[in-house]
């Protein structure tokens, strides 16, 4: 089946990507490595005027050391390619472990970094074929009123499935969203919403250009859980940092990913550990506070229920890791 | 740009082909180029029978990624491994270890295992399961076909 009808554009620098972006008619979308806008133009799920092809242009490259000791990551970077970077295999090996928990090899090596940050959201009612959507008609996502996955759902509840996302926000990291209006720079964290068609606050004349982390010593984990081993859309993820060593930290990040639409930060279970430690007693507060923490999940992919018992799962696992771990 | 000639170059040869927006790298080895080797399995980047390999050696599916992206580029496909009627050491060796059940992911199978050794020439365990891990044999299994890659890896082209 051919993709849907489109202009196809690939400009030479950013400035000339932002100004198709500001002046093209119609629906634009931004085209990375094409593995998440493919897939969806094939399903017709996305069916834009234009296609900006933004995998090469040359701002948007490059592994970088800055001054200060962060480190910026240009939003074209291949996955595949910062999975290799000796830089971030030295430094970041919790963060390389989640760039490589994407899909396959194969897919990593088309995938662009800002293509899995944003990566659209997923539901097993509308991320199928046309002819599956047609049967039961239009959903929130493509322009009606009714959620067919959870009924009575308000507003659209689709997963963020994206893996590098949790363990971007655990580092502090930044992205940079370029316009042709200037360039504004907010935590990943605030970069995602909860809504499951307008998932993140790009706005449709802006271009993420970069990432930036900030220089840490702190100790990171990530655990990704699938069905199978390699290529899959995960159940659930964690990316739990701590500074100090062993079962002693005071500062924690933890950050939940593939249960919600937006990744969740939970601040009560990082507060519980930095305030008891990492031994025994500071995991079961810290496991406490997940039900409230989490408030109402979906049973979009997998039952609300299961939802809870891996994230107290993923959250035990991780901090025992980090317990192993000295600074 | 709705259509517009672009220059491929496919196993070694420059092709200046005619391709629309609609068509991905698949749609043009095979519907243009009649390179009928690089098969259409899912379309949907699940299974990796469409499995090519770019300028650089590494496994990319060609059912993913728009043709007009391709522009100037190299590509290798199954067809491009054989050189002068001798097959590649990675596909004699799919031969000796019958790595090989229907064929139809077969093409796929082999381009991402040359992905590997062009990547690793001496691959680890852990580096053939995750070459093959974005490519699915829906007959036999993996054991054979990982045999003829660590095959190729610890002793080179059979003579």
């Amino acid at each position: 089946m051919l993709l849907p009808e489109h202009d196809f554009v690939k400009p030479a620098t950013l400035a000339e990507g932002l100004a198709v972006l500001r002046d093209a008619p119609g629906d634009v979308r931004l085209l990375g490595g094409g593995t998440d806008v493919v897939f969806n133009m094939r399903c017709r799920l996305l069916t834009p005027d234009t296609l900006l092809s933004l995998k090469d242009l040359p701002e948007l490259q490059g592994i970088a050391v800055l001054p200060d000791g962060s480190l910026q990551l240009g939003a074209a970077c291949r996955l595949t390619d910062l999975v290799a970077a000796t830089v971030l295999t030295e430094r970041y090996p919790a963060l390389v472990k989640a760039f490589r928990a994407v899909a396959s090899r194969h897919v990593r090596n088309l995938a662009t970094l800002g293509g899995n940050l944003c990566l659209d959201t997923r539901c097993w009612f509308t991320n199928q074929t046309k002819e599956w959507r047609d049967a039961k008609g239009p959903c929130l996502k493509t322009g009606k009123d009714v959620c067919h996955a959870i009924a009575g759902a308000p507003v659209c509840v689709a997963l963020n499935n994206a893996d590098s996302p949790p363990a971007l926000i655990a580092l502090e990291a930044t992205v940079t969203l370029a316009s042709s209006r200037g360039e504004r720079r907010l935590g990943l964290q605030d970069f995602y919403r909860e809504d499951g068609i307008r998932h993140t606050v790009l706005e449709p004349d802006e271009i993420l250009t970069r990432v930036t982390i900030p220089p840490t010593t702190d100790r990171l984990v990530f655990l990704k859980e699938t069905a199978r081993q390699g290529m899959d859309f995960s159940y659930g993820a964690i990316a739990v940092r701590a500074d100090g060593s062993g079962a002693t930290a005071s500062r924690l990040r933890i950050v939940l990913g593939s249960l919600t639409t937006a990744p969740r930060l939970l601040a009560g279970a990082a507060e519980r550990l930095a305030v008891l430690g990492l031994g025994d007693d500071g995991l079961d507060a810290a496991c406490a506070t997940l039900r409230d923490e989490l408030g109402p999940l979906t049973n979009l992919y997998s039952p609300a229920a299961y939802k809870r018992e891996l994230a107290r799962i993923l959250l035990r696992k991780a901090v025992l890791e980090l317990r192993e771990m000295q600074a | 740009m709705k259509k517009g000639f672009i220059t491929l170059h496919v196993n070694g040869d420059a092709h200046e082909v005619l391709v629309s927006s609609q068509h991905t790298l698949l749609d043009v080895l095979r519907g243009k180029l009649k390179l009928m080797g690089t098969k259409e399995g899912c379309t949907t980047g699940s299974c990796g029978v469409c499995t090519v390999n770019n300028g650089r050696g590494e496994a990319v599916l060609s059912c993913l990624t728009p043709a007009l992206e391709w522009a100037d580029q190299s590509i290798t496909t199954i067809e491009g491994l054989e050189k002068n009627g001798r097959l590649a050491p990675i596909q004699q060796a799919f031969v000796e270890y019958h790595a090989v059940q229907c064929g139809f992911c077969t093409p796929g199978v082999i381009m991402s295992a040359q992905a590997v050794l062009n990547l690793t020439p001496a691959p680890t365990e852990e580096d053939i399961n995750d070459g093959l891990a974005g490519v699915i044999c829906r007959c036999t299994g993996h054991i054979k076909v990982k045999e003829a890659i660590r095959h190729v890896g610890e002793f080179g082209p059979t003579p």
